[in-house]
């Protein structure tokens, strides 16, 4: 009978905690700005940002001091490319060096005079690309455009050259082994189909802690003794405290969750390969984890604001640890260690090769179970880092009662006397 | 003098002004220390198995940034093992390549390679290519010999233009050093922004802001310059010494001059503290402007248009990316330090860091309206 109604009562208390929880968050505009206003806005924004996926179109200067029918078929070719588009032609090297200081184009193709002379003399011949190394995208750009036309240029000047009989063996002869390069998950190469999956797990993670931190930062401040904790009848027993807390967390971040692994991705055409069952899979355990480590988190500060100076700038270095912008295998020991201390790392991997590449739940089993670890540490760690705030309430209060009674006691003595 | 009690009574400004930044310095340049990312894992799938596949796999592995970890039976098996993080890419090589090559019947072989890790991807392919074409070019050149041409004739009839690429102020194409240079003061900005108005919003939340403007005579300039210049010396102090280690010690690009380095760290911490006060005086309240001080700060990482560049972002954003400091810093940095042209070739985006330093000017009055009466609400 009484196995019932302890847990009856737990029940209850547990719903109770999760109400007030809920009311508590609805009535602070900082928790909602984290909780609602961000995951809502910045994925669209992101998306906005990334939506053209690659540059097209570079400016570049051309110096062309051939003049011939071959360099003009060189920078017509150029031109006409998707990524590259010739802006200027520079009379000399030191006029290009000017459009570039004032950002006007990205690079200088520059044609030296011999150039269509060692062609036609069967030497070869140079074409100089000089370019702006401050943006990866656009050296890449410019830098396989020309490769490409030079290429495309080569083998018809090849096969004019070699004098071979047959259209066939002229095919042959310039590439005797042909190839395909076929990138595979991410067909178009987009900057924002690669890096915003991962971005989007990063902001579910990001703003659930930093949305319990000022919860929590709030009932401090609001409680008569500083505490963490509010005294109540409702408010013992750790694990109820703790589960009542998380219930309501947890209820706000599905329907979260579901909006940024879901809808966004959707929404911007992103790549989504996933099966909705290992999808939900992961996504349980990561919001979980993300909870509890949030609520461990929430602990350490003093002073609501402080989680924010906290959490805010690590973002940035947890997106490098996912190992999505840089590969993997060349993090640096120390830095993969530390990485696992966080669930997005897991989280963040798990969710791109799932909805990326098309993954089942079998080929992430590894970031699924460490998933589950970390969920279960960050458990016990909010359940421990609780009881020791509870105790201290139970202390601080005691040790009031003590002093009260001492006073009155004083007082009875006083007027005794 | 007051200021500086404060700074030591809460840790919290510790640290967010020192330790923190350093961290993130060390961070990125141990991160990326290698520059580009070298040996990274391959897969080859070799259903041909003679001499000539198998010396293009060893070649392939010979290279600096490829590493051959393993030989699948099939593309499906290899594709399965990019979907469990092992391999960036592969190689594929149908059965009857080296016989086909022989007959000069032209053979395809094809590689697959993820694009769902930028970097990784995009280098992996590259050696893919390279290996590839070098492969085809080993073979016509034999044949020519036997033609009896000369080698410079070969080499003409292998690749009659040659691409000359000079890669200006980075020949190594180091990531390390288009990053960090963003990144670092991005993320020491985004420090500025918060201790600023964190250091505002504590006046009122701890009730002391009526004192502060007692010491100032009641002039509310008076009081943020005070009140500021601890925080500006020390930001100073450490923009200082991530410039030193960055540039200095471990010797990144920096053709313009070092009075170009203290010029720009200079208006970098002092524009980033006008935009953190400004944010401040809209809104007098610790955690509004604490919110939007970091959320406009993490954005600005995106918008600097480093990673992904501006230009090939909607207009609309082109124009909305003014609105950010750190773009500002990072053109005047690409501009004038990275490329060494003269500062006048930056003067749009150097005024318009000047402007945002005096942003504060517009809500001075806000601010002494707020530190006088406003009662901290939790």
């Amino acid at each position: 009978m009484s196995i019932f109604r302890n847990l009856n009562e737990g029940l209850h208390d547990i719903c109770f905690i999760w109400w007030r929880e809920m009311k508590l968050m609805a009535r602070d505009e900082g928790v909602i700005i984290f909780f609602l206003v961000v995951p809502i806005v910045y994925p669209l924004l992101y998306s906005w940002i990334y939506n053209n996926e690659t540059v097209h179109e570079v400016p570049v200067a051309v110096v062309d001091d051939s003049h011939s029918s071959l360099s003009r078929q060189f920078i017509r070719m150029c031109d006409a490319s998707a990524d590259v588009r010739v802006a200027y032609y520079a009379q000399d090297m030191d006029e290009a060096q000017s459009l570039v200081s004032r950002q006007l184009v990205k690079g200088v193709y520059h044609i030296p005079s011999d150039f269509d002379l060692n062609i036609n003399r069967m030497q070869q011949a140079t074409v100089s690309v000089y370019c702006d190394m401050a943006l990866m995208l656009t050296y890449k750009a410019i830098f396989q455009t020309a490769q490409l036309v030079t290429m495309d240029m080569g083998t018809e000047i090849k096969t004019k050259l070699a004098g071979r009989y047959t259209k066939q063996e002229e095919l042959i002869a310039s590439k005797p082994l042909a190839f395909d390069e076929v990138p595979i998950f991410n067909p178009s190469g987009g900057y924002g189909s690669s890096i915003l999956p991962g971005v989007l797990m990063l902001i579910l993670q990001q703003t659930l802690v930093l949305g319990i931190g000022l919860a929590a930062g709030t009932a401090r401040e609001q409680n008569r003794y500083g505490q963490l904790v509010p005294m109540s009848k409702h408010y013992h027993g750790v694990s109820r405290i703790v589960a009542g807390k998380a219930l309501a967390y947890f209820m706000v971040y599905a329907v979260m969750g579901a909006w940024l692994l879901l809808a966004v991705p959707r929404l911007f055409h992103f790549p989504q390969l996933a099966q909705w069952t290992s999808l939900l899979a992961v996504a349980l355990p990561y919001v979980l984890a993300c909870i509890f480590f949030g609520m461990t988190v929430s602990c350490l500060v003093r002073y609501r604001e402080n989680v924010m100076l906290l959490m805010v700038f690590v973002s940035v270095p947890l997106l490098f640890m996912t190992g999505l912008s840089w590969p993997q295998s060349n993090i640096p020991g120390v830095w993969q260690g530390i990485s696992w201390l966080f669930p997005s790392t897991f989280g963040v991997r798990a969710y791109v090769r799932l909805n990326s590449m098309g993954a089942s739940l079998a080929d992430v089993l590894f970031e699924y179970r460490i998933l589950w670890i970390q969920a279960g540490a960050y458990f016990l760690l909010a359940y421990l880092v609780y009881s020791f705030q509870i105790n201290q309430a139970h202390k601080r209060i005691k040790q009031e009662y003590q002093e009260m009674k001492e006073r009155v006691e004083q007082r009875k003595k006083h007027t005794q006397a | 003098m007051r200021e500086l009690a404060i700074l030591r009574r809460n840790h919290l400004y510790a640290f967010c002004m020192v330790v923190f930044p350093v961290l993130v310095t060390v961070f990125f340049t141990s991160m990326l220390n290698e520059g580009l990312p070298t040996e990274m894992p391959l897969g080859v799938v070799d259903l041909d198995n003679t001499s000539m596949t198998r010396s293009l796999t060893h070649r392939l592995d010979a290279f600096q940034m490829s590493h051959v970890v393993a030989r699948y039976p099939s593309v499906a098996e290899a594709r399965r093992a990019i979907q469990r993080n092992e391999i960036y890419g592969f190689m594929y090589l149908p059965k009857g390549t080296t016989d086909e090559l022989l007959a000069n019947r032209q053979p395809k072989i094809s590689f697959y390679y993820t694009y769902t890790t930028m970097a990784a991807g995009a280098l992996v392919m590259k050696d893919m290519k390279t290996v590839s074409t070098l492969g085809s070019a080993a073979l016509g050149q034999a044949t020519m010999r036997a033609k009896g041409m000369t080698d410079e004739q070969i080499q003409t009839l292998l690749q009659p233009i040659r691409v000359d690429l000079h890669q200006i102020a980075n020949p190594w194409t180091s990531y390390n050093i288009y990053l960090t240079t963003m990144m670092v003061p991005g993320i020491i900005m985004l420090f500025i922004f918060l201790i600023s108005a964190y250091s505002l919003g504590t006046e009122i939340k701890f009730d002391t802001g009526k004192q502060l403007m007692e010491m100032a005579g009641n002039n509310i300039l008076v009081a943020i310059v005070g009140k500021f210049l601890v925080q500006t010396l020390i930001f100073l102090a450490i923009i200082f010494a991530y410039e030193y280690y960055v540039f200095i010690v471990l010797g990144f690009p920096h053709l313009g001059s070092p009075w170009m380095l203290v010029l720009l760290g200079l208006i970098q911490v002092l524009s980033a503290q006008g935009f953190g006060i400004f944010a401040f005086g809209l809104m007098p309240s610790l955690r509004m402007s604490l919110s939007i001080c970091s959320l406009w700060a993490v954005l600005s990482i995106s918008m600097v248009g480093s990673a992904y560049p501006v230009m090939g972002m909607d207009s609309a954003l082109q124009s909305l990316s003014w609105l950010f400091p750190l773009r500002h810093y990072f053109m005047i940095y690409q501009i004038c330090i990275f490329n060494g042209f003269p500062l006048i070739d930056a003067w749009f985006h150097f005024a318009a860091l000047v402007a945002f330093l005096l942003l504060p000017w517009f809500v001075l009055k806000k601010i002494k309206n707020a530190m006088l009466t406003y009662v901290y609400i939790p």
